[in-house]
Parts: C-alpha cells; structure tokens; sequence
C-alpha cells in the first residue's frame, strides 16, 4: 500500500539530506554540534508521526528545543546543587 | 633592392593607403615604414541578401576583394539547440560566409558602418576590430616586439617575431623617454613652470612666455627625439593647452613624430563599472610616438611603466590604448587575437541567450565565492593559504570556456579541445607563475624584484577581470553558465581544502573565496604546512601556495555590531616581520594621510615583537606613539595636505538628496566653474560650521582655525584604536593559563542581562 505521506523518518532523513550542504561548509567542530542536534530531534520521531505537520521541519526544530531546554534544566539543577554543597 | 632590419616594433596604424610601422632600428635608428595589410570582415545571411551585399559593395568607392569562405562559428551548437546534432561539434560549427576583404586598411570602419546601414538585418563577424590587433594576429607580433623586418626600401615585405609576449626578460627596447611636468596639478592651482627632464637633463620652462616655451620645447624634441612622453596632466591639460599655444601663435610643435598625422584627442566619458562609477579624463595621443599620463592611465600606481608596457606586450593592444583601457578590454583584446590566430570568428554581436533554468537552479547556479565568517580575536602561528589565480587556474585547468559544455561532474575537466578562454589564458597564467616562482627564489634586494612584481601585478588584473567578463552580457566570448561554473567549482575547490585541513586536525579560522587561513599547535614553520598543501593539490588538482605564516593575526568584528565578525577586516605580521593589513583604515581611500600613516606605524611597532607572547613588550611604546600623534593633531600641528579626504562622487550633483561631504565639495567647485562628473575624485577637509566641508581644489586657501578638529580626533581615534584594542584586550587577561586565546568579544554597552522569570513575576 502507498502512503499519502511520507512517513516521519523518511521526512526526517529528507530534512537531514537537504542540510547536507549547510552542514559541509560548516567548521568540524559546528559539525558535530549539529549532528547532536539531528540526534537529539530523532529522539521524537513518533511524536513527529504523530503531529502529522504540514511542516514537518518545525516539528523537529521544536524536538531540538526540546532536548535542548532538558539539557539546561538538568544544567541548572546541577549547578543549584553544587552551590548548595558549598554554602 | 630587399634588406633586413632587426629591432623593435613602437607604433603601427594606418595611413593612406596602407599601414605605417615605426620600428627602433637595432643600431639605435627610429625608422619609419609602411607595410600592406588587408583585413577581412565576415557577413553571414540568407543567400539572397549576400547576393544583393555583393553588388552593393562592387560600387562602393573603397575597392574590396569578395568570396566565399567556410569559418568556424563557436557558438553555432549552442545557438540552434542544446544537443549536439550528428555530424560532430566542428562539423556543426562550420559555417558558410561571405568575406570581405578591404583593401584600403584605413576605410574599414567607414565602409562597415554604411555596410550595416545598409543591410541591418545580416550577421557580421571580425568587423569592429583594430587593425593593430589584426596585423598582431596576423604576424604573432605585439608591441615592442623583437623582430626581423625583410625591407624592399621603406616597404615591408615580411616580418618575423623572434620572441614572445610570454618571456620573462625579453630584449630590453632602448626607449628614450622625455618626461614633462607642470610644477603643481593643474586642478589645484595655476602652474608656472614646466619641467622637462631626460636621462641627467633637466629644463624648467616657464609656462607664461608661450613663443619660448614652444620653440625650447620643440628644439628639445628634435634633439633628444623621444620614444615616449610621459607627462602628468598630459591628457587632460598639459597637451591641450601646448597644442592651442601653439596653433594661436602659429608656431609648429612637433609632438608628432609623424608629420603627416594630426595628433588624436578623445573626449572625457563616465561609465558604470562593476558597482563603481569611472571617470576617464580625455585623452591625447600621438603617432610615431607616445604619450602616456600618469594620471590618467589605469592602475599607474599599481604597477607604473613596466605594468602597462607588460600589459601591451601580453594583450597586444597598442601601449598609448594599453595604459588608457581597462583589463577587461585588454582580456578581450587577447580573445580576439586567439580567435583569429585559430580561424574563429568574433561575432560583432553576441547573438546566444541564457539557456532556461528553472528557480531552484538558479539558487543553486547563482551564488559567488564562499565568503566564512572568521573567528574573530588575536591568532598566533597562522597559516595563510591561497590558491595561485584559482579562477583563472579553474578555467585553464578544467577548459571551462563559453562555447565548452560543462563537465557533468564539478572540479573535473570538460572534455574535448580546449575553448578560447582557456586557449588564451594558459600562457598567461603559466608566465604568471614563473614569474612568481622567480621572485621566491630572488633575494630581498635583487634589482629585478621591483620589475618582477609589476608585471605579476599587470597579470593579476588580467587574470581578475578575464573571469568577470566570462559572465560579463556585452562580452563577445562570455557566457554566464560559464561564470557559474567557475564560482562552483571554486566552492568545490575551497570545501575540499577546508575538509583536508581539518582530517589533519587544522583548525579553520577563516576561507575567502581561494585562501583559507589555518592553525594547529605545533605548525609554526612553513614546511609544516606542506603535508596540507599538497593533500590539497591532490584533492582539488590546483596550486596552491603558503602565503605565510602569521606570528599572530586579528580577525576584526564589524564596527557596527561587536558581536559579528566581518570577513575581509584583519590585519597581522607574517614571521618575516612584514605587515598585512585588509579593510582597516589605513586600506581605505578616503582615510586621511595623517591617520593612514599613524596606524600603519602602530601596526609596525607591534611588528617587533618576535612573537605573541611579546606583543606586551611592544604595547606601551606604540599606544604613547598613538597618544603623542593624537595630541600633535589635537594642537593643529599637523600639514593640512595630510588631512585631505579623497573621495569619488558616485552620482551628478543634482541628484543628491542630501548631500554628502563629497557632494557639498563638489558643489563648492562647481560654484567657481570647475565641473565635476561622477567618478571623479573630490578632494577636502572638514570645517567647522556650515558646510561642513573645503573643497582643496577652489583657489583660495582654507581658514586654518576653521578646520574641525574634533572630527578629526573621532576619525583618529577609530583608527588606532581598531589596532590597538584588540592587542591591548589579548596581552591583559584575555589569554588563560595555558596561552590559549581567549579574547571573546566584549559585550555592547546596551548589554541587559535576562532577569530571572520568577523574580520578574513577583515585580522584583
């Protein structure tokens, strides 16, 4: 059977290929961030297939957020308690 | 009887009948003679048409020779179709014409011109071409070529070359050049005296007894019978004003060495070039011998005599229109003359469009060079790489040509016979290599360096423009999928560099089109960089070359926004103690000489230091030279001329909504009747008041006390402080423990820090 869409993994590996050049002219080390960042937004991809967007590249910027806004969280909470430990 | 004659061709056009050659006999006599030449011009069209052209031109009063002929036209396949029919490229590209062979040289353009009146609705090839060009195609000469002349009494019979436009140190032309001076510019103030000089001789004429002027000046020319007038203000004043001194007082003034000719004067014109607007002054020229204006010839200043006699010998564009035309005619200059030499003929109009592209094809098609943003901040042990002539070597090595299809992959050679572009180029290219491999090897001092550099610098222009005008629309072999193809392949080129640095754990700090700027612990010497240099030149299949190593470089942000870097602002010192500098005010037009001087004498003292590291040591002594130059300026103690600001109008003054500081200067020349056209150059200073500016060049001298000091010490204060901020933010604190860089850009001065969104919430 066909699908009417394609689905969120190919529509995510389609982003992916479409930044391939952006990515090249990047410096390696900007490289590897951004390979963290497409990581990090694979990690939804079920929620992606779920939200069915119309544009799915916001979908997957927002997961990027998402992991990104964990990470500080956690960053903070660290921090909060290392201060505390040394109050 | 039939002699033979060794020397050097000076000057070739048409007289009469035929063409007039003015040869430097080897025995040091300046021989005038006349040779036959019978250009051709090529028409194409309906059979019937060239049938009805062919009677029309037999009752022309200028006697032509007609038949038909078969030529190649390059860009025939490209014309009818996108695919290449059966048969061949070159079979398709053949064509069948009518040539028309004029044999009175000087009549061509006179009779082309009624031809095309006549009949609007033909093709016309090979037909606005010079005559100089064409004898130059024709016998592979060029100016100042050393050659053999067979002679039967003043006729030439036959001559032959005996070297090259690409040698590297040909025969040197015993030139006699007279040199001509008015004692101040004539734009700025009424000269008085006219200084003529020759080898030790040295005459000063004065301006205002015109019978005496003119007769010592004609006894000069008849003893010392230059080669060459090299005047200042020659075009634009000097000539003139000795040409109507001397038809008013009817004395003969042989600035000719041609008697029989009247000396040639074009009018002054503006014209729109790359985003600029141009100014050229009118011009003067002479038969027999030349004259060249320092200041209205192109690139003078970059590259002098040596530079425009290069840049005729290599274009074969007679030297008085070498030093008045711009590279880009002299590129296809060269064309033409490739074209001719190989049969193919130059269209008088370019008759192919763009071919179709759909929009995402153009977004990927229509993009430069890659422009990086650098890491902005104080580097040490840079290593500055370039590629030599990338797009120029682009277009040599993958034959990328108008009439070449494009290779279907990028950075890999298109295939069959190279096109003209590269045809033309090649020989170019591969003198401007030897040229520059000779200057690594000369040592500093070497009498030739100075030679060496200016002719590199006469290709370099070459070379830069020859790609603009692959794309150029009015460009007769110029095609902009070409251009295209040179920017992607370029890309290519540079992504591919900047992948090999980094597989060698180079850091990249910067890429600017062909250079890329590297840095890697440990890679301080030039031979460490070689193993990148050559996995790059195997990755890409170009040059490339160590401009050097940096002991430190700054890459500037924008002046506007602290926070964004700026690609082409920075300035360092290379291990030999030399000092590049790129987009700061000392490479700006309109800094003032006394801003300029004082940042490039910052720049080296901070030069001293034998590395980063000691960059502290340097510091105070060039910020107490930055703060003793301030207070001089401060206290006015400074030559007015040194506070001039240069500036091009870049439009009429009408059109100004509101006026710039250039624009208000104008106004002022304009007041006492000087005109100003845009592309010219206004020279001022700030004052005080309204309006603000002095025009330099109005007669009366400006109040001193009105000069606006303050404005000065604004523009001062920029300068060196774009030098000396970043150097002082490196040596204090900036660096960590370990001496790694850390100079983060300060913050603006607006800086807010966000507020916590609780605290915010409970009105904190």
């Amino acid at each position: 059977m066909g699908r009417t869409l394609p689905s969120a993994t190919q529509a995510f590996l389609q982003e992916e290929a479409a930044f391939a050049r952006f990515r090249r002219a990047l410096r390696r080390t900007d490289q590897l961030a951004l390979d963290d960042l497409f990581a990090s937004s694979r990690q939804h991809l079920a929620a992606a297939q779920l939200a069915s967007h119309a544009l799915p590249f916001e979908v997957f910027m927002l997961s990027m957020l998402l992991e990104e806004h964990k990470e500080v969280l956690r960053l903070r909470q660290m921090l909060e308690e290392h201060l505390a430990r040394q109050e | 009887m039939n002699t033979s004659l060794t020397g050097w061709l000076l000057d070739i056009y048409p007289n009469e009948n035929d063409l007039t050659l003015w040869v430097i006999a080897e025995d040091g006599q300046r021989r005038c003679l006349h040779q036959d030449f019978v250009p051709t011009l090529y028409v194409d069209g309906p059979d019937a048409r060239l049938r009805k052209l062919w009677k029309w031109l037999s009752h022309q009063p200028v006697p032509v020779r007609l038949q038909r002929t078969k030529r190649i036209d390059v860009f025939k396949t490209i014309s009818t179709g996108f695919t290449l029919p059966t048969g061949g490229p070159d079979q398709q590209r053949l064509i069948s014409v009518l040539g028309v062979d004029v044999l009175r040289p000087a009549s061509l353009d006179a009779l082309f011109r009624s031809m095309v009146n006549a009949f609007p609705d033909l093709i016309y090839y090979d037909a606005d071409i010079s005559l100089a060009l064409r004898h130059a195609a024709a016998f592979g000469l060029f100016p100042l070529a050393y050659c053999r002349l067979q002679l039967d009494g003043d006729r030439v019979l036959d001559i032959t070359p005996l070297d090259t436009p690409w040698d590297i140190e040909p025969q040197p032309a015993p030139l006699r050049i007279l040199t001509l001076e008015p004692d101040c510019d004539p734009a700025h103030g009424e000269p008085q005296e006219l200084i003529v000089s020759h080898d030790r001789a040295r005459y000063c004429l004065s301006l205002h007894r015109h019978r005496s002027l003119l007769v010592s000046l004609a006894a000069i020319l008849h003893r010392y019978d230059p080669d060459l007038l090299l005047t200042s203000w020659g075009d634009t004043w000097l000539l003139p004003f000795l040409l109507e001194a001397s038809r008013k007082s009817g004395l003969e003034l042989p600035l000719n060495r041609d008697a029989g000719q009247s000396v040639l004067e074009h009018k002054a014109h503006t014209y729109f070039s790359y985003g600029q607007i141009v100014f050229r002054g009118r011009q003067t020229q002479l038969r027999g011998r030349w004259h060249l204006d320092r200041h209205n010839a192109v690139l003078w200043r970059d590259y002098g005599l040596e530079g425009v006699l290069e840049m005729a010998r290599v274009t074969r564009q007679p030297v008085q229109d070498a030093a008045r035309l711009s590279p880009g005619t002299g590129i296809s200059a060269m064309q033409f003359v490739t074209a001719l030499q190989n049969g193919i003929l130059i269209p008088w109009h370019k008759h192919q469009a763009e071919t179709p592209k759909t929009a995402m094809g153009l977004l990927r098609a229509d993009t430069g060079g890659i422009v990086y943003q650098p890491t902005v901040g104080l580097h040490r042990d840079v290593g500055g790489i370039d590629f030599v002539s990338m797009y120029p070597g682009i277009m040599v090595r993958f034959n990328i040509s108008p009439e070449v299809p494009r290779a279907s992959q990028d950075l890999e050679p298109s295939s069959g016979e190279p096109g003209i572009v590269p045809l033309t180029l090649a020989p170019l290219l591969n003198k401007r290599l030897a040229l520059k491999s000779a200057l690594l090897d000369l040592h500093r001092y070497d009498c030739r360096r100075p030679l060496y550099t200016s002719l590199a610098s006469a290709h370099k222009w070459l070379l830069v423009t020859c790609f603009g005008y692959l794309g150029y629309k009015n460009a007769r072999f110029g095609r902009i999928e070409a251009h295209e193809a040179v920017t992607a392949y370029g890309r290519e080129a540079l992504m591919r560099a900047k992948e090999a640095a980094e597989d060698q754990d180079y850091k990249i700090l910067h890429m600017y089109v062909d250079g890329l700027w590297v840095q890697k612990p440990g890679c301080r010497t030039p031979s460490d960089f070689d193993a990148l240099l050559s996995d790059i030149m195997e990755r890409t299949g170009l040059p490339i070359s160590l401009d050097g190593v940096y002991r430190w470089v700054v890459f500037l942000p924008s002046r506007q926004d602290a926070r964004v870097p700026v690609p082409n602002r920075y300035f360092g010192v290379f291990q030999d103690g030399t000092v590049k500098v790129r987009g700061i005010e000392a490479r700006r037009h309109d800094t003032p000489p006394y801003i300029k001087e004082t940042q490039l004498k910052i720049l080296e003292i901070l030069s001293h230091a034998p590395d980063a590291d000691q960059l502290g040591q340097e510091l105070p002594e060039a910020q107490s030279y930055a703060r003793s130059r301030q207070e001089t300026l401060r206290r006015g103690d400074v030559p007015v001329e040194d506070l001039l600001v240069s500036l091009k109008l870049s439009r009429e003054l009408d059109e100004y909504s509101s006026p710039s500081p250039a624009a208000r200067a104008a106004q002022q020349l304009q007041e006492i009747g000087k005109t100003v056209s845009p592309g010219q150059k206004v020279r001022f200073l700030f004052t005080l008041g309204k309006p603000g500016v002095h025009a330099w060049d109005v007669p009366e001298p400006p109040d001193l006390c009105s000069i606006d000091l303050r404005r000065y010490n604004t523009l001062f204060e920029r300068a060196a402080n774009a030098v000396l901020v970043p150097i002082q933010q490196s040596v204090h604190g900036a660096l960590d423990r370990q001496g790694r860089n850390l100079y983060l850009i300060p913050p603006p001065a607006s800086y807010v820090p966000l507020r916590d969104p609780v605290a915010l919430a409970a009105g904190v």
